[in-house]
């Protein structure tokens, strides 16, 4: 049945959470594929009959050229299909940008295993033109994606961080398990990679 | 006595720090951004002067830390400050966002591509470029030719179709700053028009208020 592998792809993204990432699925991708060659055989080998029987292949409608309208048909929702899973896994790349950080090293390695080669070098490549976008405004946009509250938050370390980080008005030594009391832009490039808790009470 | 005239001085400078109307024009653009399916005029002015003003008092912030000035003022200043940093952060940051959803359309349609201003245009082709590559590599080298294009679904169509565009019939919520009479259908049709007061609260399909809201009439919530 044509158009099922791509069915079963997209079936696969979807079923994972929301903005959550599976490992790339290359069995169902390359059998997609192999299914788009097959039909664009097929369609060849139809048209190719209908110019050997001398028919005008645009307009003699018969059974080849039914069939090759098939073909072309489920070629191009295989297409769609794979764009489709391409460009969403590429949307939640980019979401990755935004809310963990610019480099590659700081997303974590669960997240790392996910991706193929191909996906890491487009989060390098997107990474850079934003940067070069916030170079030229002058303006950082990554931190401050809450509206500010109160400019100091308590914080506690949940990993080890090196000691001796430089925040902006003074140095101090991160322990785990220790409380600060911290700027809100300093502290959000931890708090979004996971090494520091926000303590409301 | 001394401290007295101080904070007397200080209050007068306070109000003369950060222009209040043009916080109000960013809160504005920010909101209409941040409602808007599709992407508005970007508020070059505005933000060359916020971010000018944003400086002046960041310095005037470090002084008044270095001369150990009263840590509440400090505070109200630095948090004013912060407020207006994350205003303008977060209307850049929303186009940016609007810009990396509609890529393709954007520098396909010239009216949207218009609305960009230098820097978002270089960002807004890097990114297509980028993409397009990301498809080549993983998707398109591997199907047959006449298949290839990343913007159309196959060498036959005739038009871009793999384009996704913003849905301009999405409704929003706006209140009119005028007495503003809109046609709510499109040319040619019946010509019915709904007819907005100053103040008025209305839940509308954005593509009928466009207009309007470019020319300053009607604002987004």
């Amino acid at each position: 049945m044509y158009g099922r592998k791509g069915y079963q792809l997209l079936k696969d993204f979807a079923s994972g959470e929301k903005g959550q990432l599976k490992p790339f699925n290359s069995k169902l991708f390359d059998e997609t594929i192999e299914e788009c060659d097959q039909n664009h055989h097929l369609l060849q080998s139809l048209i190719r009959k209908m110019q050997q029987e001398d028919l005008d292949v645009p307009n003699n409608r018969n059974a080849d050229h039914y069939g090759a309208l098939i073909h072309h048909l489920s070629l191009m929702r295989n297409k769609r299909c794979l764009m489709a899973y391409v460009y969403n896994r590429a949307e939640i790349v980019r979401d990755l940008a935004w809310r963990v950080g610019l480099e590659l090293l700081d997303l974590p390695s669960e997240i790392q295993e996910k991706l193929t080669s191909l996906e890491k070098e487009y989060f390098k490549n997107h990474s850079v033109a934003l940067k070069s976008y916030m170079g030229k405004v002058g303006i950082e946009l990554n931190v401050d994606m809450v509206p500010p509250k109160d400019p100091y938050i308590k914080v506690r370390i949940l990993d080890d961080i090196d000691e001796g980080i430089v925040l902006s008005d003074k140095t101090t030594n991160f322990a785990r398990h220790s409380m600060h009391f911290l700027k809100r832009t300093d502290a959000e490039p931890y708090i979004a990679r996971g090494q520091m808790e926000e303590l409301t009470d | 006595m001394a401290s007295n005239s101080e904070t007397r001085g200080s209050s007068a400078d306070y109000e003369t720090m950060m222009s209040a109307s043009d916080v109000e024009l960013l809160k504005r653009a920010w909101r209409n951004e941040k409602a808007a399916p599709e992407i508005l005029q970007y508020e070059g002015a505005l933000v060359e002067r916020a971010k000018e003003q944003i400086e002046l008092v960041e310095e005037s912030v470090e002084d008044y830390v270095e001369n150990g000035k009263d840590p509440l003022l400090v505070s109200l200043y630095q948090m004013d400050l912060d407020r207006t940093q994350f205003l303008l952060r977060s209307y850049l940051r929303v186009r940016l966002l609007k810009i990396e959803k509609f890529m393709f359309h954007n520098l396909k349609s010239e009216e949207a591509e218009r609305r960009l201003s230098e820097q978002e245009r270089v960002f807004a082709t890097k990114c297509a470029d980028d993409l397009a590559k990301h498809f080549e590599e993983t998707v398109l080298l591997k199907l047959p030719e006449n298949y290839q294009s990343v913007l159309k679904q196959s060498q036959i169509s005739e038009v871009d179709d793999m384009v996704p565009q913003p849905h301009l019939d999405t409704f929003v919520v706006c209140r009119s700053n005028n007495f503003v009479s809109l046609n709510l259908y499109e040319e040619g049709e019946s010509p019915e028009t709904v007819e907005m007061e100053r103040g008025d609260l209305y839940f509308i399909r954005y593509k009928i208020v466009k207009g309007a809201i470019e020319s300053g009439q009607i604002d987004l919530i």
